[in-house]
């Protein structure tokens, strides 16, 4: 019942996490609405999924590794909400969340113990690289949307109708709405990936699957992914700025692809 | 490929019609148009609409008239009529309408009339309905103003048989020119040329911050121009404020008039003054700025373009500079997010943009001669029809003369077997005139 209630509480996290992204970088407030309850109903499941494992230990204090994992992550989850009840922002929830659910999810999932069945697990892996696939395309469609933007821009300034450069029709605000919103869809997909990719992993390896250094880049791209969005918002960054920070993001993706051939916990099949 | 205006000094008689028509009629368009007639002339041949429909009326009521349409516009007026071929004096009649109806003495418009008949009179038809004709080939307004010549004279009864079916085929044409062709695809005037930029930089315009520096015929239509393609906010700075106010309470009046009036194009549209000393705090407001004061100086310098962008958190900024000496500094063009055209470079487009028309209207006439073809070809076609339907009833008398002559031995036949030799003979006399038929339709004559 206990580890019932510690998975529960990781399902939330991450619909928690999920859905911060939308209400903190997206400018849609509403989001919140999902966000904050299923935060604090997380908090609720994880707090009485710790008490209850500790009573039944007969230790008051968190001493074994999965404990002490635990309680990080309640803590985590708590100061986001300690954060929107002082300051009503959700913005820190883009990566507290995340992490609170990662750290609860180490706890909830031991390896070995195949939680799943052999079914749905093929389903979280198809998921898993179906999502991410979609934020990879998207991120190339972006930074594709991106070098439009410029030749456009470049057609109207140079104000003479340069034959050589095919005609291009889309007007400029169109084009960066195109590699914005691409941004934007890339996100959740991303955050949804690695998040599905961790349970697996963690299911298979534990917790030293999360030290290989091409896990680590991932979250590394992951956090990349986020910093443009933001840049992207605050400054409204477009144009040749708008390429080079997605042309680096895209870079890391390709730091991250070729990384599969190299790691030790995530590698391609061999055919 | 276009059709050459015929300069009329003496109105010679009908000349037989290539077309066939001239057994029953001619059709005979007569006009002036801007090259062939100064707007001195055009102006008093000018017909305005609310007295178009007695003009047509008069005109169909000339002896030898049978059908006619006026198209009138600021750089044309044209006379389409179907004539009786054989009543000699119908164009002479025409004339004669012209300089009493006009007042006009005959050597004052006659120098500058053209005449088109038949066959090159729906060529021009065609053409003029096309936009080809035009001062400003490719411009839209034409198709509009030769429906509305065509909707009065069908509502007094002045198009029938001939001019009707001939109308409809001009818009069917202009329609396919407009769609088969880029003839009317870009702008070729200042203002539109700055909307059509405007456009390729933010898209749609609804929404958008228009600000208005100093005043000139020019930038406020420009600025008229913006509004009905969607801009809401309209800011009007000027050294004098009254004159600001003014201007903003001008395009303000304007816009509720056309609300009021149920424009479609009407949009709801707020106006604001700013006081100049306030431009460089305000201007970057603005989505796109339309500056034509008579300043010596740069009002807008690359570090203005600058500011306003870091404050627009680089939504790009539209700079039409038409005034001269420039107001804009063209550094600023350099600066990401700011498009900044002057009037040479608005000029240039449009200029462009003719060319690219010009290079159009070569396929345009293409189609305007293949139409005329088609439609000449249809005409004979119709005049065909008499002789053929003689031929087959010549060709049916004598099937039934032969079956009734036959019809004793015949007698024996059961009724099925009746049945199958009269589809017989009438299968055989189909193909037999078949041939005759086809020829007939090539060559009416």
């Amino acid at each position: 019942m206990t580890l019932l209630w510690l998975r529960l509480a990781v399902l939330l996290y991450g619909v928690a996490a999920l859905a911060v992204l939308p209400a903190a970088l997206y400018d849609r407030p509403r989001w919140r609405h999902l966000a904050v309850p299923c935060a604090v109903a997380a908090a609720l499941f994880h707090f009485v999924s710790l008490a209850e494992t500790l009573n039944a230990a007969h230790h008051r204090l968190p001493v074994e590794t999965h404990e002490v994992q635990s309680l990080l992550a309640l803590i985590l989850g708590l100061a986001f909400l300690l954060v929107y009840a002082r300051y009503r922002s959700v913005s820190i929830g883009i990566f507290v969340l995340p992490m609170a659910f990662i750290f609860a999810m180490l706890a909830a999932f031991r390896p070995g113990q195949e939680t799943f069945s052999a079914p749905i697990r093929t389903g979280w892996i198809f998921l898993h690289i179906v999502l991410l696939l979609a934020a990879y395309g998207a991120l190339v469609v972006s930074l594709l949307a991106s070098l439009l933007y410029l030749i456009q821009e470049r057609r109207l300034k140079s104000k003479s109708a340069r034959r050589w450069l095919p005609p291009l029709d889309t007007p400029l605000e169109t084009i960066d709405q195109i590699a914005l919103k691409m941004l934007l869809f890339g996100l959740p997909c991303m955050t949804a990936g690695l998040l599905i990719g961790s349970v697996i992993a963690q299911e298979d390896y534990g917790a030293k699957y999360f030290g290989d250094p091409k896990i680590l880049l991932t979250f590394g791209l992951w956090i990349g992914y986020v910093a443009m969005i933001f840049i992207r918002r605050a400054s409204g960054l477009r144009g040749r700025r708008a390429v080079y920070l997605s042309s680096f993001v895209i870079l890391v993706v390709l730091f991250v692809w070729a990384a599969n051939q190299f790691s030790a916990v995530h590698r391609f099949a061999t055919p | 490929m276009s059709s050459n205006p015929q300069r009329l000094t003496i109105m010679k008689p009908a000349q037989e019609a290539t077309t066939g028509h001239a057994a029953e009629g001619s059709l005979v368009l007569v006009g002036v148009n801007h090259t062939t007639a100064p707007i001195e002339v055009r102006e008093r041949l000018s017909i305005p609409a609310t007295r178009l429909a007695d003009a047509v009326r008069t005109l169909v009521h000339l002896p030898g008239i049978r059908e006619g349409l006026i198209v009138s516009t600021c750089n044309r007026v044209e006379f389409v009529t179907y004539q009786d071929a054989s009543h000699g004096q119908a164009n002479a009649n025409l004339m004669r309408f012209l300089h009493e109806y006009f007042a006009i003495p005959a050597d004052d418009v006659e120098p500058h009339l053209y005449e088109f008949r038949d066959r090159e009179a729906i060529r021009h038809l065609f053409r003029v309905a096309s936009s080809l004709d035009s001062m400003v080939v490719g411009e839209p307004q034409i198709l509009g103003q030769v429906k509305e010549s065509y909707a009065v004279a069908r509502q007094v009864g002045a198009v029938a048989g001939t001019l009707d079916p001939l109308l409809q085929r001009a818009f069917a044409v202009a329609k396919r020119v407009r769609t088969e062709t880029q003839i009317g695809s870009s702008s070729v005037s200042i203002a539109s040329v700055a909307v059509d930029l405007a456009r390729k930089i933010f898209g749609s315009l609804q929404g958008k911050t228009v600000l208005l520096v100093g005043a000139g015929k020019m930038s406020e239509l420009a600025a008229r121009h913006l509004i009905q393609q969607g801009a809401t906010c309209i800011l009007v700075a000027n050294r004098t404020q009254e004159k600001a106010a003014l201007i903003a309470g001008q395009i303000a009046d304007q816009i509720s008039m056309q609300i009021a009036n149920n424009n479609p194009h009407a949009i709801a549209c707020t106006t604001e003054v700013i006081p100049f000393e306030q431009l460089h705090q305000q201007a970057g407001r603005a989505d796109i700025v339309i500056t034509s004061t008579g300043s010596e100086q740069h009002l807008f310098s690359r570090a203005h373009g600058q500011r306003f962008l870091e404050r627009r958190r680089n939504r790009p900024m539209f700079f039409i500079d038409i005034a001269v000496p420039r107001d804009v500094d063209p550094g600023m063009n350099e600066v990401e997010g700011c498009f900044v055209y002057d009037i040479d470079d608005l000029q240039q487009v449009a200029a462009a943009h003719l060319a690219d028309r010009s290079r159009e209207s070569a396929a345009a006439e293409n189609i305007v001669s293949a139409e005329v073809e088609k439609y000449q070809q249809h005409l004979q076609s119709l005049e065909s029809v008499p002789a053929i339907v003689t031929l087959q009833q010549n060709a049916e008398s004598l099937r039934q003369a032969e079956l009734a002559r036959a019809e004793k031995r015949l007698a024996t036949l059961t009724p099925e077997q009746k049945a199958a030799v009269d589809a017989l003979t009438r299968s055989l006399t189909a193909k037999l005139l078949h041939p005759q038929i086809i020829d007939l339709r090539k060559k009416p004559e």
